[in-house]
């Protein structure tokens, strides 16, 4: 199976960034990934959120960089959320229990103004 | 994202506490058996990114030929041997592995054709993950990678951290990817890349060392004494 590429890009909005995110996310997506969370902090957010709504393979690897990212966040006290996550993805976030440390919602609006997937 | 995904048969279901089954029940599961398996986010020490790799210079074995060998082989390729012990239905995800006689264990986080994934359940040294890999490298040769996302679970931990059992850690590695390659005839060097990913420790979680396998351990010994002094019942 052929592997897609990923891609991330850095959106501002009024209450914090947005990194809206593409493809796969293994462990070729380290750089890209990086690259686009160092450029979302750049303007120094209260809150950054990863949009997976265009995301549509996350292996093992892909979830210890967002683990990853979490830790980036949380050493400058920043808060990290996803959106747009799938069913089955909500699963693996509870799974690998990345749920309990990061608000998981199902759109923007939600991720925003806070209404958090269970 | 729509559709079944799929990688949906690769990761284990979730679970709030590990079940060992496949494997005989008893004292050596008692360590495991109950836990809840933790990410490396729910550790207490220093989060640590660490990395070894090793080329497979001169080897025809793809990616998927040298994963399958190594969850096939893993306790000996380990250096775990039979300290660690794979259920019958071998490291599928969600499989639960004893290590070091059931002192601790695994469970099979995610597994596909190019990668398996451990998880660590609570009072395990470290939480967090251990990724097993291999991919094409750029002119061809097959990489074997073991990474690992992890932080030590408990203060006590993270003090035998500083003093020794990093290093040790490392070492048992580093030694895994070199019975990886001969397994394979191969001698190849190991690279090692360590990375701090959080330098915090994470004081609320101290209180994990109720879980801690050492100190269980120890005082499950201290106090056999009054377990075989106990009255049994009769009849």
């Amino acid at each position: 199976m052929a592997v897609k590429h990923f891609e991330a890009e850095v959106r501002r909005e009024p209450k914090g960034a947005v990194l809206d995110l593409r493809g796969e996310i293994n462990g070729f997506a380290q750089g890209t990934l990086d690259a686009a969370y160092a450029e979302a902090e750049k303007e120094n957010p209260g809150a950054i959120l990863l949009n997976f709504e265009g995301v549509d393979y996350i292996n093992s690897t892909g979830i210890a960089l967002i683990v990853g990212l979490l830790a980036r966040a949380r050493a400058t006290k920043r808060d990290l959320s996803a959106y747009g996550l799938s069913e089955h993805y909500v699963e693996i976030f509870n799974i690998t229990r990345l749920s309990d440390f990061m608000g998981v919602f199902p759109d923007e609006e939600s991720a925003l103004y806070g209404t958090v997937v269970k | 994202m729509t559709g079944q995904p799929r990688d949906a048969a690769h990761w284990a279901r979730y679970t709030e506490t590990l079940e060992v089954a496949g494997l005989r029940k008893g004292a050596g599961t008692r360590n495991v058996e109950g836990r809840r398996p933790v990410s490396p986010l729910q550790g207490f020490g220093k989060m640590w990114q660490k990395t070894f790799k090793v080329r497979l210079e001169g080897v025809g074995a793809s990616p998927v030929e040298v994963v399958g060998a190594w969850r096939e082989h893993f306790p000996e390729i380990s250096g775990f041997g039979e300290g660690f012990r794979v259920p019958s239905g071998g490291l599928v995800p969600g499989a639960v592995a004893l290590l070091a006689g059931g002192l601790t264990g695994v469970m099979v986080l995610y597994a596909d054709e190019e990668s398996f994934t451990y998880m660590t359940p609570e009072g395990h040294p470290f939480s967090g993950w251990i990724t097993f890999s291999a991919y094409r490298d750029e002119d061809g040769t097959t990489v074997a990678q073991a990474q690992f996302l992890i932080r030590a679970n408990d203060p006590v931990y993270e003090l035998m951290m500083l003093v020794g059992m990093n290093g040790a850690e490392n070492l048992q590695w580093q030694g895994t990817l070199r019975n990886l390659a001969a397994h394979f005839g191969a001698r190849g060097r190991v690279e090692t890349k360590v990375v701090c990913v959080d330098p915090g420790r994470r004081w609320r979680h101290y209180k994990n060392l109720r879980h801690n396998v050492l100190i269980r351990s120890m005082l499950h010994a201290l106090i056999a004494p009054l377990r075989w002094l106990r009255p049994r019942s009769t009849g």
